[in-house]
């Protein structure tokens, strides 16, 4: 029972163990050695999973819409993704005749980099993890904002003007729903009190004596609006405006064929399930979980959320541009920074620690009373924003009837006249 | 040689060769990309010095944030793809940073080459105490320790420690809560009736000027003489 549970600890220990004492002589080599491999079992883990992705989306979208979705190559179609990745590597590798090569080339790797870069913190189960940075959660923001950089480049690169015009579109998108993540992973952080991947997970745990409470039921308010800016930050339906066919072709990858938009599309799936990861390790309690062993319930919860992303893309239309910034500026930042400020003063006011209760005079209660209090402040701050969110909508919709009601009357009495 | 030494090497070439294409590219749009692998090169210097969260700050506001500033401008240049800009100055620029260079490496370098400032009338009046005077005299102190454990806790305290940090930071946070007021004041939601208001005026003024454009009947035409005798006063 022990072995399965720590299957991966004890395998990726040997690993190491056995590089170890081959390449004895030179711990530098030894050391240099079992880092490749660690970087190379984590992208292979990427890449095969961006395979099964692309098929299993399909599959799952097309009976959304009451299709079939592949089901020609092999059994169930489950070769699809094989024929797929054959068609793209010999596919012609086109470049256009004015573009800047170099920036052209070196975009779709640049995107590829920095998304396969967010693995390197994430914890697949209790000591395995590439990296446990102790500012995790800022380092997977940080990355995350890299992929402005590629996409900007592709998009100039290219020299067309469709692809600038994704590129511009992205960077608006980007950049503007970085703000509320960052702002509800800044609440996480504060109950927490780590930016730690492996400690965010502790602390959902019944480890270390903590209560063993997913953030989700502390912070439901949080969990929303990160699943909402992770689905903008990916740009995946329905926030898919940087690629919208309708408007710009396909926005900054117009000019890409072959394996290097094969690139682009491996970059938005490995973003996807990275932001799935990050999910469920910041609010459903990541690799914790009864019975099951650990790197089992990540990928189990992690595959829950992808499928949310998937379901949302199979039922959502494409949002107008102004819709998208006006829900993010108007809409979740200043829920987000109220919600912030609320939520520290309940870890003021009702600390679950009796140091704290004494240092700042607050209430001592129990960790599950404070969830409660933080969910009830969370559910409140939610629904007075979409209140008054929906109270502005109308006054301003009412506001434009009247001034078309208005401009036709005149136009009838010019027309008169 | 450690791994650490390794990875400092490459990472110093990377840097140097980085930035030294910045400074001398006419094609500022690489210009800005290889800026971008030079902040790289930088936040991995942190990483080096075990600070990962100077590291990641530097990712995130240098790469997420200023670089795409600088790219954005770039872009929005008019004629950016057909404009081949040259430095005239950069000749002397090279020579002025080269000098900077050689004394900074003579003064603080190994060399260590020890310049008294007491006789000279502006730095001697600069610099208050007798060992700030002297130039390349102050030995630097090499700490060699581990970077303790709460690093990010202690930054965060010093920060808002009235003996340390506060007042800069508030400055900060001040001069950021301007920036941010000026922006939502010039990005304001306009009521639809000002809008079309504006519109009207717009269309209006548009009316007004392809009527002035319509064929005038001929003005009276100036005899000759006329603009030449002003000329000659």
């Amino acid at each position: 029972m022990d072995a399965i549970t720590n299957l991966l600890k004890i395998i990726s220990d040997f690993v190491a163990e056995l590089i170890r004492s081959v390449l004895g002589f030179s711990p530098l080599l030894a050391e240099l050695v079992t880092m490749g491999i660690a970087a190379v079992v984590l992208i292979t883990f990427a890449a095969l999973s961006f395979m099964g992705l692309t098929y299993v989306e399909r599959k799952v979208v097309a009976r959304i819409q009451d299709r079939l979705g592949p089901n020609q190559a092999g059994p169930f179609g489950l070769l699809q993704p094989l024929a797929d990745g054959i068609k793209m590597f010999t596919k012609e590798d086109t470049t256009p005749a004015t573009a800047d090569r170099w920036v052209y080339n070196a975009a779709p790797l640049v995107i590829a980099v920095f998304a396969l870069a967010t693995y390197a913190v994430i914890p697949f189960a209790p000591g395995v993890v590439g990296t446990n940075l102790n500012v995790g959660v800022f380092y997977v923001l940080a990355i995350g904002s890299g992929s402005i950089v590629a996409i900007l480049m592709a998009g100039w690169g290219s020299n067309n003007k469709y692809a600038l015009l994704g590129a511009f579109r992205t960077v608006a998108q980007l950049i503007g729903y970085e703000v509320p993540m960052l702002l509800n992973v800044l609440t996480v952080v504060l109950v927490t009190g780590s930016m730690s991947l492996i400690d965010i997970i502790n602390h959902q745990t019944l480890a270390d004596g903590n209560p063993g409470i997913p953030h989700i039921l502390m912070l439901p308010l949080p969990a929303l609006v990160f699943l909402i800016s992770g689905i903008a930050e990916t740009g995946r339906s329905p926030f898919d405006l940087l690629e919208a066919e309708s408007e710009i072709v396909a926005g900054f990858h117009t000019e890409y064929s072959g394996m290097k938009f094969a690139l682009f599309f491996l970059g938005e799936y490995v973003n996807a399930l990275a932001v799935s990861f990050v999910f469920s390790t910041l609010f459903l309690g990541g690799y914790a979980g009864p019975i099951l062993p650990p790197y089992v319930w990540i990928l189990l919860k992690a595959a829950l959320v992808f499928f949310v992303f998937m379901w949302l893309r199979g039922t959502l239309p494409r949002v107008r541009i102004d819709q998208m910034h006006a829900l993010n500026w108007k809409f979740l930042v200043p829920m987000s920074t109220v919600n912030l400020v609320l939520v520290m003063l309940v870890l003021k006011l009702f600390p679950t620690s009796e140091s704290a209760a004494q240092a700042f005079g607050g209430l001592l209660v129990t960790p599950w009373v404070q969830t409660i209090i933080l969910a009830a402040v969370n559910l409140g701050v939610l629904f007075t924003a979409l209140t008054l969110a929906a109270r502005a909508a109308r006054r301003f919709r009412q506001a434009e009837e009247e001034m078309i009601m208005r401009r036709r009357a005149a136009n009838l009495a010019a027309a008169k006249a | 040689m450690t791994l650490q030494q390794v990875i400092f090497i490459i990472l110093a070439i990377a840097v140097i060769g980085s930035a030294l294409f910045v400074v001398t590219t006419s094609n500022l749009f690489r210009g800005a990309l290889m800026l971008i692998v030079a902040f790289f090169g930088v936040a991995g210097f942190y990483v080096l010095l075990d600070n990962g969260l100077f590291a990641v700050a530097q990712v995130m506001i240098y790469i997420g944030a200023i670089s795409i500033l600088i790219i954005f401008s770039v872009m929005l240049t008019r004629g950016m793809q057909a404009m081949i800009p040259r430095n005239a100055q950069a000749g002397s620029v090279a020579i002025a940073a080269a000098l900077l260079f050689l004394i900074l490496l003579l003064a603080f370098g190994p060399f260590r080459l020890v310049v008294d400032l007491s006789g000279v009338p502006i730095l001697s009046a600069l610099f208050r105490t007798e060992s700030a005077r002297v130039l390349g005299g102050v030995p630097w102190q090499f700490a060699n320790r581990e970077v303790p454990e709460t690093y990010i806790a202690d930054f965060g305290r010093a920060l808002v420690d009235l003996n340390q940090f506060l007042l800069p930071f508030l400055l900060v946070a001040f001069l950021v809560d301007a920036v941010l007021a000026g922006a939502i004041y010039i990005a304001r939601q306009r009521k639809p009736a000002e809008v079309i208001a504006e519109r009207e005026a717009i269309a209006k003024e548009e009316a007004e000027e392809l009527a002035a454009l319509q064929p005038q009947p001929t003005a009276p035409t100036l005899p000759q003489g006329a603009i030449a005798s002003t000329a000659d006063h």
